[in-house]
């Protein structure tokens, strides 16, 4: 729970504003930006190199993200130096784009760590390293319904008391290709070592199928996905300061992780 | 730590203290009100032949240095008729004053005229006074009348945002000022998001606010005190008084419980949006698609009590309860929140001689808040809370020679819960906790000596030991000094330094003032704060004792400030210490004041030109805010500007206004973007980067508020309808920008990106009904 709850009670103050017209457009002259290099790759054990190249922009600039053509992007992992070539890629399912792509697969195992290497005509250089986790496996999913037929699901697993560990927990409803249900990190701080239970409100249906997705996540993952919804939250929240995006890549902004996770798919009869 | 210097200053004044003119004697008295003996306090007594002129302490007494000679000597006081009369000084001689409280409203504000001479002669500078009853003729958001709020009209006082209470002086935060209640502190003196202050304005009789020139018995915060002072019941007779209001009522009973002896005051406010809430969401229970209205509502409760015991006895027991309450509940889901201040001081006030006063006290306060959050058979609950146990006891000790001595010591025990958390389930199947205690203690002594020298030189020069004992002790000394010269009858010149120590920390990151904002103890690794602040001005009478006119400058320097890392975890985290990021401040500005308060037509207008920064370094440079460089705070104003204006159209009628104007607040923005498609895709976003920390400025804040005070004449009392338009011109002040993202709503396409301008509060009016009888 977090402090931007408190929002939740200026809602009528805000909504107030909204009713009497409080709100306007202006013009704001924001000083020059250097375009940067944003950089997003994913390791994911049995699957092909892909990375995304793209570059960030003064923010009234035209709403499309900008390529990077000339980028050279490599992986390295054990001596190798593996090369991903510029060949924008849209996924199967239509919902995301890569950049970079290789027909090599990803094979790694619990300690290992994999290197990104950026470079662009511009002389602009990301660099970064993710080491591969052990996955944590979900040890339940349970859901209870009350009088009125709505449920609420619990997801729990076995931390692990040796390591500060993070966590990311996703569930969608029906199919991974909408929008996540709920989506949140969380670390072991309050619970080390302990079975921990994630909840949920009566938010589910009868017969509603549940994809619960439990991430073993590095924390500069977790800083970088929390600076993400920190820096999202301080554009519009009059009571949040402005947060820094805590990049995984030196050099550039973005993430360079690796994706280590159980999925569950629960039909809630 | 060693503060040499400053023991060098002291010694250097005390030097200065000791020549004493042989042929000067003493006058000194009481002032008191003559109709109910009551010591009046803070009256002025002085001999306008010699520019001669002191105010009077808590017991009401005061003393003057006089040359042999025949002297006129006037009194005066707030609400009551001067008085004048002729001494023949040729020894120490002792005159007590009565004051006859004065019959209507515009003798008072002639009265008050004084008070401008009082100010020019008074030693003490940076000080600000407000009264209820001016208060109470101006406007006021939804009219709820707020001393608070009004203090925001004065130079070197800034808001925290539109509407809200909280005071920024100086370029100190709100967590810098120490807000007395009857000599009790608040730790949280607001309601609702800051938009109200805990003071309900029929049970406060004044406030007192101290932006510099610290006297030595005032510690713990570094910017500023709020001294606020209760009622006192009436002497004569049982009286109530109250009002109903847009959003509250209130409803005070005051009087003797033994004539003579004992008064008693007990006064309640509370506010009424719920009430209607409730209604709404009744007549829509069962409508598909509705959501209820949460319910919200704050109350406060005051209650005082005076005894006289004897002639040099009083005990006075001061209280004071106030809560806020947020609820939300439906069939499956319960939220609670509730939060607030309570306070309880008994006060005895023991008289050893004409020389010799002692004011003692213990008390207790506390801010508390609890979130209680239920689904079905899971609980979780947050609580933190402070609560402080405070001994303390202050003497006056009037000498020969123009000296009076105030010294006194003060010891609190403060019980820190921070963050404690408890997570269950009804079937044991869930649970966990966590949270820190803290106890602390902190302490503080205190000498200073108020030195008249001659008719035109005066001093006020002091010391305060203070230090805190958690995990680490800390130890300080705090010199503080303010002198006064009399240029002439009408022109005087001040000049002051003053050191301040803050040993407990508010835990916030956000510009308002939130409920969870909780108080944080100095340890081994969270020192305290520190303040250094000099001050230099001068006052000029003119336009027959109309005019006041006032110029200070101030230049302020505050180590050891703390702000919190990006992304902070404030709310539920048992390692809170690693959030911290430590830096200093500064801050320097002119204040020039104009005041007028004789005639029909009163007010002032005030102006503050003002720089206000900050800068956070730290050893992991990620952390760092704004690069490690000094960057403004968000109430960093350049320019301020308040009038305000009072005019009495007849017996019946009071108009007044209100003009303000600021700086915009310095603000922080996006200057980039990038987008972010995470794991899958689908919450594809647009993430803003940020740079310079507060490096825009929203547009100028300004606004004009009007105000009608018409006086009833019913049977029985006084009565009065008190109208209040607030932002009559309907300005949209800037409460925030954001950036959208326009779409096309057929094909959701992003088509561009817009800054856009939320304002809070448009054109208000509003009407009150105040009834005394």
């Amino acid at each position: 729970m977090r402090l931007k709850a408190i929002l939740y009670f200026v809602l009528p103050i805000l909504m107030l504003a909204t009713a009497c017209d409080l709100e306007k457009d202006i013009e704001v002259i924001l000083p020059e930006h250097t375009p940067q290099l944003v950089v997003e790759g994913y390791l994911q054990q049995g699957k092909a190199f892909r990375v995304t190249v793209t570059e960030s922009s003064s923010y009234f600039d035209a709403p499309q993200p900008p390529f990077v053509p000339d980028a050279e992007v490599y992986i390295t992992h054990n001596g190798r130096r593996i090369k991903l070539n510029y060949k924008p890629t849209v996924s199967p399912g239509g919902t995301k784009y890569y950049t970079h792509t290789s027909t090599e697969i990803m094979k790694g195992k619990v300690g290992d760590i994999f290197g990104l290497e950026v470079t662009d005509g511009k002389g602009r250089k990301v660099t970064g390293f993710t080491t591969i986790l052990p996955l944590v496996p979900i040890e339940e999913v349970e859901w209870k319904f009350n009088e009125k037929e709505k449920a609420y699901l619990l997801t729990s697993f076995q931390d692990n008391p040796d390591a500060a560990n993070y966590y990311r927990y996703v569930t969608h409803v029906d199919s991974l290709n909408t929008r996540p249900e709920r989506d949140f990190t969380l670390d072991d701080n309050l619970t080390n070592g302990k079975r921990t239970t994630l909840g949920s409100a009566y938010d589910y249906d009868r017969n509603d199928t549940i994809i619960v997705s439990l991430y073993h996540i590095e924390k500069q993952y977790c800083d970088f996905l929390n600076s993400v919804d920190n820096a999202k939250d301080a554009n519009g929240n009059p009571f949040a300061q402005p947060s820094k995006i805590k990049s995984s890549v030196q050099g550039g902004i973005g993430i360079f992780t690796n994706l280590v996770f159980q999925r569950k798919t629960v039909v809630l009869h | 730590m060693r503060y040499p210097a400053y023991t060098l200053y002291f010694v250097f004044f005390l030097l200065f203290a000791l020549p004493v003119s042989a042929q000067n004697y003493t006058l000194s008295g009481v002032v008191r009100a003559a109709a109910t003996g009551e010591a009046l306090v803070g009256a002025t007594v002085a001999v306008p032949g010699l520019r001669a002129g002191t105010t009077t302490n808590e017991r009401g007494f005061y003393t003057l240095l006089l040359p042999q000679g025949n002297y006129t000597v006037q009194a005066t006081y707030i609400g009551y008729n001067p008085y004048s009369g002729n001494v023949s000084i040729s020894g120490n001689q002792s005159l007590n004053i009565p004051l006859e409280l004065a019959s209507n409203e515009l003798q008072v504000i002639e009265i008050e005229a004084s008070t401008l001479r009082q100010k020019l002669n008074d030693t003490r500078m940076s000080v600000e006074k407000l009264t209820t009853k001016e208060a109470k003729l101006l406007p006021a958001l939804f009219g709820e009348v707020d001393l608070i709020k009004t203090l925001q009209l004065k130079p070197g006082v800034q808001s925290g945002g539109e509407g809200s209470s909280g005071l920024y002086v100086r370029g100190g935060g709100p967590d810098q000022n120490l807000v007395l209640l009857d000599d009790a502190l608040i730790y949280n003196p607001s309601h609702l998001f800051g938009f109200f202050s805990v003071f309900n304005s029929d049970a406060v009789k004044s406030v007192e606010l101290y932006k510099g020139g610290f006297p030595a018995q005032f510690g713990g915060r570094l910017s500023s005190v709020v001294d606020v002072e209760m009622t006192e019941g009436n002497n004569e007779r049982i009286q109530a008084t109250g009002g109903l209001g847009l959003i509250s009522s209130r409803l005070t009973l005051d009087g003797p419980i033994v004539k003579d002896k004992a008064t008693f005051l007990i006064s309640g406010r509370r506010t009424y949006v719920d009430v209607f809430t409730r209604q709404l969401n009744r007549l829509s229970e069962g409508k598909p698609d509705y959501n209820p209205i949460p319910d919200y509502y704050f109350y406060d409760l005051n209650g005082k009590v005076n005894y006289k015991i004897g002639e040099k006895d009083e005990l006075t027991l001061s209280s004071y309860w106030g809560r806020d309450f947020f609820t939300f509940k439906d069939d499956d889901f319960k939220f609670g929140f509730d939060w607030g201040n309570s306070m309880a001081s008994l006060n005895w006030r023991h008289k050893y001689n004409d020389r010799l006063y002692s004011n003692t006290s213990a008390g207790i306060t506390k801010y508390k808040y609890t979130i209680n959050n239920e689904i079905d058979i899971f609980s979780f609950k947050l609580t933190s809370d402070i609560a402080d146990y405070t001994l303390k006891t202050d003497f006056d000790l009037f000498l020969t020679g123009g000296h009076s001595l105030k010294f006194g010591a003060s010891a609190t025990r403060h019980n820190f819960t921070i963050g404690r958390l408890n997570f269950d389930s009804d079937d044991n199947s869930l649970s966990f906790g966590a949270g820190n205690d803290y106890k602390a203690t902190e302490f503080g002594a205190y000498i200073a000596d108020d030195y008249q020298v001659n008719a035109q030189l005066s001093l006020n020069y002091g010391l305060r030991f203070s230090g805190f004992s958690n995990s680490k002790t800390y130890f300080a000394v705090e010199p503080r000094v303010a002198a006064k010269y009399n240029l002439s009858e009408n022109t005087s010149l001040k000049g002051s330094f003053a050191s301040m120590m803050q040993y407990v920390h508010l835990v916030a990151n956000s510009g308002a003032s939130l409920p969870t904002d909780i108080w944080y103890p100095s340890s081994e690794y969270v020192k305290p704060q520190r303040s250094h602040q000099v001050a230099a001005g001068i006052s000029q009478l003119f336009g027959n004792g109309k005019f006041l006119f006032t110029n200070e400058v101030y230049y302020k320097w505050m180590a050891r400030q703390i702000d919190f890392r990006d992304g902070a975890n404030l709310f539920v985290n048992d390692d809170l210490e690693a959030e911290f990021l430590f830096g200093k401040g500064k801050s320097y500005g002119n204040e020039v004041y104009l005041e007028k308060i004789k005639g029909r037509t009163t007010g002032w207008v005030g102006y503050t030109l003002s720089w206000t920064y900050r800068k956070f370094n730290s050893e992991n440079p990620e952390d760092a805010i704004n690069e490690g460089n000094w960057f403004p705070t968000r109430y960093d104003r350049r320019h301020d500007i308040s009038v305000v204006l009072l005019h009495q159209l007849s017996k019946r009628i009071n108009l007044t206004g209100a003009f303000t104007y600021g700086t915009g607040n310095a603000y922080s923005l996006p200057v980039a973007r990038f987008a972010f498609q995470d794991v899958q895709g689908q919450r594809s976003s647009v993430v803003p980067v940020y740079s310079e920390r507060n490096g825009f400025r929203l547009a100028p804040n300004h606004r004009l508020d009007l105000g009608l005070v018409l006086k009833l004449n019913p049977k029985r009392g006084s009565s009065d309808l008190t109208f209040s338009v607030y932002n009559a011109y309907n300005r949209r002040n800037p409460y925030f920008v954001y950036f959208d993202q326009v779409e096309d709503e057929e094909t959701r396409q992003t088509l561009k990106f817009q800054a856009r301008q939320v304002s809070l509060f448009p054109t208000i009016p509003s009407v009150t009904y105040n009834f005394k009888f």
